[in-house]
């Protein structure tokens, strides 16, 4: 329970949460976010080291909602799962959907269609089993992308 | 249904198998509900699949019960002298594989997990414009589903030695004891939720040996009871008492000098062959008819009597108590 009650109300929305395995959430709050790109379209554009693009936008705000800076880095879709399991990566994204094959290794937060420039639904990837940031998240994006 | 193969079922018994078939689809219909219910919140718990996929595989018993009484109500034929009563232990052989090859997976599935050290995820839905852990949702499914099998598995269980039906027992057992796969999902969701990763694992683990342990108990029956070992009791738990009771009766016939009595389950009724070495070598054929009838007398279930008249008793046979009886019959 006290566990619970320490997870709870991340940005003061009422919104109840579990918690982290590995403290990702209370790790990035207020320091770091290690988030992972691979471009995909409108959605993520590499420009030299440069991250851009309506999805990456999303994270910066994010991080922003929990006092943090994104630190970049780049790579394959595969670099960025890799990365996400060895405790390197907090985040990535790539434009991926649902159907992503690699939710076997990480976790795919729930699919927003809202996502400017977004073809169709597009899903982010978070380590596996970090349940209060993978809901910090959702509800951050939840909120920003209210239909 | 006033019949079962060859055997008139009397008042009691036509009562219970009408309410039993009532229970049976009650149970699909409660079953299906929360197959559905559980399919809205199942997420990434290995915990809450397993009890899911244990939920399903409940049906079996279910179906393979109503399948099987269509079957074991046609009286016996020349190609099925015996009657169709065996489908009913097919039918439980069928459920017992499917609950010990599942359970083993879903075992296995839950063993390697804790092995890899999988945190198991749960996200979160959105709903009236609230972001809500799953797992309260899980939380909330399991806790009202939890009820159904107390009252079902309770009925059932009573209806199952009246029908003497080792598929509607077993069936009634499984019912009895599904409220701790139940609370273990529970469990299993809230560490989960605390950030004790490994007790997702550890329930659906401690749900998938009880599904094996289901599926071995269930498969073991079965088949000894198609293999024909000597009739035991619904629960299995001793000899039917019919044995020694058929035995004594026929022995208390003047022309009798010891009986003893082979008797198999044929699944709901029993098949009996009773062996007589008589007082006399001249033993008349109205003799044999009224042992046999006073042996169909005794109970619904032992319908299909064969009388022998032999030179002495074989071994295997379950031999009368030898009560110097009083009446001579």
């Amino acid at each position: 329970m006290l566990a619970l009650a320490l997870a709870l109300c991340v940005a003061g929305c009422g919104l109840t949460v579990p918690s982290d395995p590995q403290g990702t959430l209370d790790r990035v709050r207020g320091g770091e976010l290690r988030a992972g790109a691979s471009a995909s379209g409108e959605l993520v554009t590499i420009d030299g080291s440069k991250v851009g693009g309506s999805l990456a936008r999303l994270v910066e705000d994010f991080a922003d909602s929990v006092d943090a800076k994104v630190t970049w880095s780049e790579g394959s879709e595969e670099d960025l799962v890799d990365g996400l399991e060895a405790g390197e990566l907090d985040l990535a994204i790539g434009g991926m959907t649902e159907a992503t094959p690699w939710s076997d290794r990480v976790a795919v937060t729930r699919a927003y269609d809202a996502v400017p420039g977004a073809r169709g639904p597009v899903v982010l990837l978070v380590p596996l089993g970090e349940n209060a940031w993978q809901a910090a998240l959702e509800g951050y994006l939840d909120r920003k992308l209210a239909r | 249904m006033k019949t079962m193969g060859r055997t008139d079922l009397p008042a009691a018994q036509q009562q219970a198998l009408r309410s039993a078939i009532g229970w049976e689809w009650f149970t699909i219909g409660y079953t299906l509900v929360t197959i559905v219910l559980i399919a809205f919140v199942v997420g990434g718990s290995q915990a809450m699949k397993t009890a899911w996929i244990e939920d399903m595989l409940s049906l079996i018993p279910q179906i393979s019960f109503l399948i099987a009484l269509l079957f074991i109500r046609r009286p016996p034929t020349r190609a099925f002298p015996f009657g169709h009563h065996r489908v009913m232990g097919v039918g439980h052989l069928v459920a017992g594989v499917a609950l010990l090859a599942v359970g083993g997976d879903l075992a296995y599935e839950a063993i390697s997990g804790l092995l890899r050290a999988e945190h198991p995820s749960i996200g979160t839905v959105y709903v009236f414009g609230q972001t809500i852990w799953l797992g309260w949702f899980m939380v909330a499914v399991m806790s009202v589903i939890v009820i159904g099998p107390f009252f079902y598995g309770h009925a059932k269980a009573k209806l199952a030695p009246k029908l003497h039906n080792k598929v509607l027992y077993a069936d009634a057992d499984m019912a009895k004891a599904d409220w701790t796969s139940t609370v273990a999902s529970i469990v299993g969701v809230l560490g989960v939720g605390v950030g004790l990763w490994w007790l997702d694992g550890a329930a659906a683990l401690f749900i998938s040996v009880g599904i094996v342990w289901d599926g071995w108990r269930n498969s073991r029956a079965a088949i000894r009871d198609l293999i024909d070992q000597r009739a035991r009791t619904e629960d299995d738990a001793r000899p039917h008492p019919l044995i020694a009771r058929i035995a004594d009766r026929v022995e208390e016939f003047a022309w009798v000098r010891e009986t003893a009595v082979r008797m198999r389950d044929m699944g709901q009724v029993f098949h009996v062959e009773v062996f007589v070495v008589p007082v006399d070598v001249d033993v008349r054929l109205e003799q044999i008819e009224d042992a046999r009838d006073a042996v169909t007398q005794l109970d619904w279930k032992v319908q299909d009597v064969v009388v022998i008249p032999t030179a002495s008793l074989p071994d295997e046979a379950e031999p009368a108590k030898r009560q110097p009886s009083a009446s001579g019959a």
